[in-house]
């Protein structure tokens, strides 16, 4: 029996000096390597969450029979995938590409993530294509470096039931202060003229990034964090009278009872994104040809600013041997008409890059807005996003810990603008666990 | 190992005992290796993990791996919100706990004894919940309390099961509904092996259905109900599912709302290494709680 005692501790010690060994191989990482063709045949790997992605992929290989690409779709990346990426770069197996929101690219490149593609010619080359403010989502401030190859915005825009703004002889609004006046009357006509989302803060973010400012921004080498900035807290204070108001229903987001609330005509407007036009032709199908879009409300009589919900890249994962042709893919994924077609046809992407916004399907009338050529009022919208809002290094904490703070204000403990003084504070401690710097601490 | 081993401790000649290494060897060797490689190993790696901070430099800075001793625990002690989630669950623990194994033995008594009819419709009736998964029977349940798609939308329109403070009561429903029946399950196999002359001895002694259930049933299955309290409280400290899946129908449930949804949210962000520390403090926690528990419960039998 001792013999086996042995020979398992043996084991047991062996099998650990293999697994660490394979762990601690990730450290020695090449910096910015070259961006050169492999003069091969190469197959990349792509992971993905849109829908019907594969067909895309298809066109592709068709084509390149030296650059074949092995697509793989999981779920949406706070819903997993960006946990696979963060642990398949650890091991040191990650994709050559990866599909990455613009908000999550700042912290794949503080863990080391993602390879620069900004010495790839064609790349930098590509930079006019695009719409300005999605450039510089990707190029996270720097001069010379890319993290990755724009795919799709989220301009907002205002949802709204024309049928029962016109039955109460409720002028839509243009701007926050009429919002705020219309939810006082949407709500003696019996409904809420929104809900609001406690639970998914990236429409909150959106707000903020409308209203000029910005949650992170970097000085020098260090971070400054401000979640508490005066627009954001604009903001929140304008939420916080509706809920104290009870002018705004607080049922959590992508629910079946939020769903119900569209659906059942509960709510009457949202302050969406451009894709928003799917989530509520299917969440909401019994009220197909009532919808219509009209620009999100100003905070300024006449003003022209839109925020952002959304919108994500095709970056190339660290530790992929094959970077030229990797990125090659991912330009003629969300440059190429035949590709934006595609992705628009397949799921609806609404294009990053300027010519691709005038794609003949985004001039159509939609049948659920009542044969409205909605994407129209997008493609202004495009053109309006405030061109400096910075992510930081580790959203899925700011999300998660602003969210809490959120659902307690709506649950009548705090207040919005005292949930943001909390994240901010907490967002700082979660930075400094992680030795990123923070700048005036 | 040590466990597997002992059943064959048998003595024989010391001859013999050279053809038995190699048996031995055989029949350990599959459970060793996988022991080790999907419990021994990942505890290790976790505990190593916990040792680790992050180092780097400027605001892109790479991140290098440093040993840091016992930081990252410190920061665990410091984090409100995980301390109070460990709060919390002992709160649902002290509750929800003797609740349902008191429903559960309630229910094996009830079947145990000969006044009941339908004793294979109630033993499926009550054992059913377990049969459905914990997230299943959470959206179900979600739905049920929710104000707006409830069918019992008078009640949940005037009572708030999914506010602030109900809502960890509602969960705790939820728990109790799916293991009722598993823990009725296994007190009732317990009562099954009582022989039946201890009840005759009893009832020549002049002794009634309940006086036989507690003078006699209960301390006699004293051991699977403590069993049943050491699982329970494991899973207690344990619970994910079900706090989860009630985020999608309250907001009064946080990300830290378990310990074990704190550990989830700090590895998404991700700090594995925090996260690898409060893991390893809840399973201490864990292993502390169950056996004090069953300490406390042999002393008490030692005693009576």
């Amino acid at each position: 029996m001792k013999h086996t005692k042995t020979a398992a501790a043996a084991a047991v010690a062996l099998l650990s000096s293999v697994t660490l060994a394979a762990c601690s191989s990730s450290d020695d990482s090449v910096a910015g390597g070259a961006c050169e063709p492999a003069g091969e045949n190469v197959t990349l790997e792509f992971t993905s969450w849109i829908p019907g992605i594969e067909g895309v992929v298809d066109l592709w290989n068709a084509e390149n029979p030296d650059i074949q690409v092995k697509v793989q779709t999981g779920p949406n990346g706070n819903g997993g995938t960006y946990k696979n990426f963060f642990n398949q770069i650890e091991a040191g197996n990650a994709p050559d590409l990866g599909q990455i929101e613009y908000d999550a690219l700042p912290n794949f490149l503080v863990q080391d993530g993602l390879e620069d593609i900004g010495n790839c010619e064609e790349v930098m080359a590509a930079k006019d294509d695009f719409v300005d403010w999605t450039w510089s989502q990707v190029t996270l401030g720097t001069e010379s470096s890319v993290y990755g190859v724009p795919q799709d915005s989220g301009p907002m825009a205002l949802f709204y039931r024309k049928d029962l703004f016109e039955e109460n002889n409720i002028p839509v609004p243009t701007t926050w202060a009429e919002y705020a006046d219309a939810a006082a009357q949407v709500k003696d006509a019996g409904g809420y003229i929104t809900n609001f989302s406690q639970s998914d803060i990236n429409q909150f973010a959106g707000f903020v990034w409308q209203a000029g400012g910005s949650w992170f921004s970097t000085e020098g080498d260090a971070w400054d964090v401000t979640l508490d900035s005066p627009e954001s807290v604009q903001v929140a204070d304008y939420w916080q009278d509706l809920l104290d108001k009870d002018l705004v229903s607080t049922v959590p987001a992508w629910t079946d009872e939020w769903n119900n609330a569209y659906n059942s005509g509960d709510a009457w407007t949202w302050v969406s994104a451009v894709w928003g036009a799917n989530s509520i032709a299917s969440g909401a199908p019994d009220t197909a040809g009532k919808w219509a879009v009209a620009p999100a409300p100003q905070w300024t009589e006449g003003g022209t600013d839109a925020g952002n919900w959304g919108g994500s890249s095709i970056a190339v994962l660290k530790g992929s041997d094959h970077k030229y042709e990797a990125a090659k893919f991912a330009l003629w994924l969300n440059t190429s008409d035949e590709s934006l077609t595609a992705l628009n046809e397949a799921a609806n992407i609404y294009p990053a890059t300027k010519e691709g916004l005038n794609l003949p399907v985004l001039k159509e009338g939609v049948e659920f807005y009542g044969d409205q050529a909605i994407y129209d009022v997008f493609k202004d919208a495009s053109s309006q996003v405030v061109p400096d809002f910075t992510w930081g290094p580790t959203m899925t904490q700011v999300y998660a810990d602003v969210s809490d703070g959120f659902k307690n204000a709506v649950s009548g403990s705090g207040t919005l603008a005292s949930a943001l003084a909390d994240g901010n504070a907490s967002t700082i401690a979660a930075l400094e666990a992680q030795a990123i710097p923070v700048a005036g601490e | 190992m040590t466990a597997t081993t002992t059943g064959v401790r048998v003595k024989k000649p010391a001859r013999k005992r050279a053809q038995h290494k190699r048996a031995i060897a055989f029949f350990v060797t599959p459970f060793a290796v996988l022991f080790s490689l999907f419990y021994l190993l990942p505890i290790g790696y976790a505990i190593r993990q916990s040792l680790m901070v992050v180092e780097r430099e400027g605001t892109f800075g790479a991140p290098t791996e440093v040993f840091g001793g016992l930081s990252q625990y410190a920061q665990v002690f410091q984090d409100n919100d995980f301390v109070s989630s460990l709060g919390r669950m002992f709160l649902f623990g002290i509750v929800q706990v003797p609740i349902m194994l008191g429903l559960a033995l309630l229910f094996a008594l009830l079947l145990d004894s000969p006044l009941l009819r339908g004793k294979r419709f109630f033993r499926l009736a009550f054992f059913v919940p377990y049969a459905v998964p914990g997230v299943i029977a959470a959206i179900m349940w979600g739905n049920l309390f929710s104000p707006n798609l409830s069918p019992f939308t008078d009640l949940t329109s005037s009572v708030d099961f999914l506010g602030a403070d109900l809502v960890l009561w509602s969960i705790a429903n939820v728990v109790t509904w799916v293991f009722v029946g598993y823990n009725m399950l296994i007190i009732y196999s317990s009562l099954l092996s009582i022989p039946a002359e201890t009840y005759e001895a009893a009832r020549m002694d002049g002794a009634g259905q309940f006086r036989i259930a507690w003078s006699i049933k209960i301390p006699l299955i004293r051991p699977a109900l403590a069993l049943t309290a050491v699982f329970s409280i494991i899973g207690t400290l344990q619970l994910l599912a079900e706090p989860q899946v009630f985020q999608s129908f309250s907001s009064a449930v946080t990300s830290t709302f378990t310990p074990n949804m704190a550990v989830y949210a700090t590895a998404s962000i991700p700090n594995s290494n925090l996260a690898a520390a409060m893991s390893v403090v809840l399973a201490l926690v864990t292993f502390v709680l169950s056996f004090s528990f069953l300490k406390f419960t042999q002393r008490k039998e030692a005693r009576s």
